[in-house]
């Protein structure tokens, strides 16, 4: 009964977040660390906090409002049930199958099929649709797109990613910060801090150094490993892989992107919104989409009985 | 020694709550999946007298498959217990496919505004019901999981819960072995 695909991979890929968040809680402690050894108790204990605080409050308030800050982020418009029946129809499907509550939802205006799911808790969520995705979608594709972008809510991805990007910013300003003082040369405690070990101070060096650039490599591999367990998640609801790929098909086909290409919400989109060639898959917020599609088809030849 | 003793104490009557409570949760979480069963039921009962009066309007010669489909809808709206409702539900079900395969002779019918919007709401309504049969079958299998498994089922007698009936669908054609002939 537990063998089934779908729920090995959700387990799988909730496994690996929770390493990921683990591993990116290491990096900050590591740079901490490296700020202590390099600059001594004094500057770090002031300075560690600021750089979370600063991080915390720019990410929060986008956490918190992402709802309504998605909105003019992105130009979505919210839209009621008479100005899309079939497509709420389909939205109330997958609500009932998936146990939420009902979201809003939203439409851009963009000639890229695109759609995209945001909000601080279940209810508060918002999916938005391009107007190109609804014209492309048969029914079962946007059921499969829709249970993908409920599943991101049901799995509390704008918390995940907003601890990531907290994280990652805070390592970001604290690494700024200190290689600018090392070239100031202010602020270190000679006499405390920097005594003796020579070997610990290069190893901090280089920890300030890579430890922005780690941050970021972690980021984005949360994010992949959101979107693999987002499209489990999607299955569990609909029990039809088929519906899924196929939308993933078409998106993969589709050579169109979303005109804005804020790198700032490129995360949040059920395609990369993003060239694939200018962004190397390291840094891609997405698993590659052949990837997906394959690993919906494996899940497909276990039959539609899979789910029972 | 007296707090290492009144510390287990505590952590035990904690655990023991949770226990309880998930218990609780699991079933009320049933009870809930299964009203929404039945208010997508009754939603597509609601809907059959307007498609039958439209499909009507076309096919007047297609009397046995009305009757089958009123008869159905006016069991499933009577049926209460799990299996009732399940079995009326997969009676009707079937009736409904017979219905729509009718439709399919009649191109007039099939272009009328009025009939394409009843397909629409029928469609999404039988995904409805399916959907909440899911989810109702997941909590079932969840509830049952937790009311078998050690520690939850330490604590049925305690929470006065049981294990729950799956929803399952008769449905004729998926019983009926397909017969193959050399």
């Amino acid at each position: 009964m537990a063998e089934n695909n779908f729920r090995t991979l959700q387990s799988a890929n909730k496994g690996k977040t929770y390493f990921l968040l683990a591993s990116m809680g290491l990096l900050t402690w590591l740079v901490a660390y490296a700020a202590l050894t390099y600059f001594g108790a004094g500057t770090a204990s002031t300075i560690v906090p600021l750089a979370v605080g600063f991080a915390l409050i720019g990410v929060w308030g986008s956490y918190y409002g992402s709802d309504k800050l998605v909105l003019t982020m992105t130009g979505a418009k919210l839209i009621q049930r008479e100005d899309a029946p079939e497509l709420f129809n389909v939205i109330e499907e997958v609500v009932i199958a998936s146990g939420l509550p009902m979201p809003k939802v939203a439409i851009v205006e963009d000639t890229a099929p695109n759609a995209f799911a945001t909000g601080r808790n279940p209810e508060h969520a918002l999916i938005a649709f391009t107007t190109r995705m609804l014209e492309v979608m048969d029914r079962d594709e946007l059921q499969g797109v829709i249970a993908h972008e409920l599943s991101h809510v049901a799995n509390r991805d704008t918390l995940v990613s907003a601890v990531a990007a907290t994280t990652a910013g805070a390592i970001a300003i604290l690494s700024d910060f200190l290689t600018r003082m090392m070239f100031f040369g202010g602020g270190r405690d000679r006499n405390r801090g920097g005594n003796g070990n020579p070997l610990a101070l290069v190893f901090s060096l280089v920890i300030l150094i890579l430890a922005p650039l780690a941050a970021l490599l972690l980021k984005s591999a949360i994010s992949r490993k959101r979107e693999a367990l987002a499209d489990a998640t999607a299955v569990s609801f609909t029990r039809n892989p088929a519906g899924l790929r196929k939308a993933l098909e078409v998106l993969a086909a589709d050579t169109t992107v979303v005109r804005q290409k804020s790198n700032a919400v490129a995360h949040i989109w059920i395609e990369s919104p993003l060239d694939s060639t200018s962004v190397s898959k390291l840094f891609s917020t997405h698993p590659p989409i052949q990837e997906r599609i394959a690993a919906l088809r494996a899940m497909e030849s276990l039959g539609p009985s899979a789910g029972n | 020694m007296e707090y290492i003793v009144i510390g287990a104490i505590v952590l035990l009557v904690v655990f023991a709550i949770a226990q309880y409570n998930r218990l609780i949760r699991l079933n009320i979480t049933v009870d809930e999946a299964f009203a929404q069963i039945e208010v997508q039921l009754k939603r597509r009962a609601d809907l059959i007298p307007n498609l039958v009066e439209t499909v009507k309007g076309y096919a007047q010669h297609e009397r046995s498959t009305f009757d089958a489909v009123v008869a159905a809808r006016a069991k499933s709206t009577s049926a209460s217990t799990v299996a009732d409702v399940a079995a009326a539900d997969g009676a009707l079900t079937s009736a409904l496919r017979g219905l729509l395969a009718v439709a399919e002779a009649y191109p007039d019918l099939k272009a009328s505004s009025n009939f394409l919007s009843l397909q629409e709401e029928l469609s999404t309504t039988e995904n409805k019901v399916s959907f909440s049969r899911q989810f109702y079958n997941d909590n079932v299998r969840s509830l049952n999981t937790a009311v078998k498994t050690i520690p939850t089922s330490f604590f049925v007698g305690l929470a006065k819960v049981g294990a729950r009936e799956f929803y399952e669908v008769e449905n004729p054609e998926d019983r009926n072995v397909p017969n193959v002939k050399f």
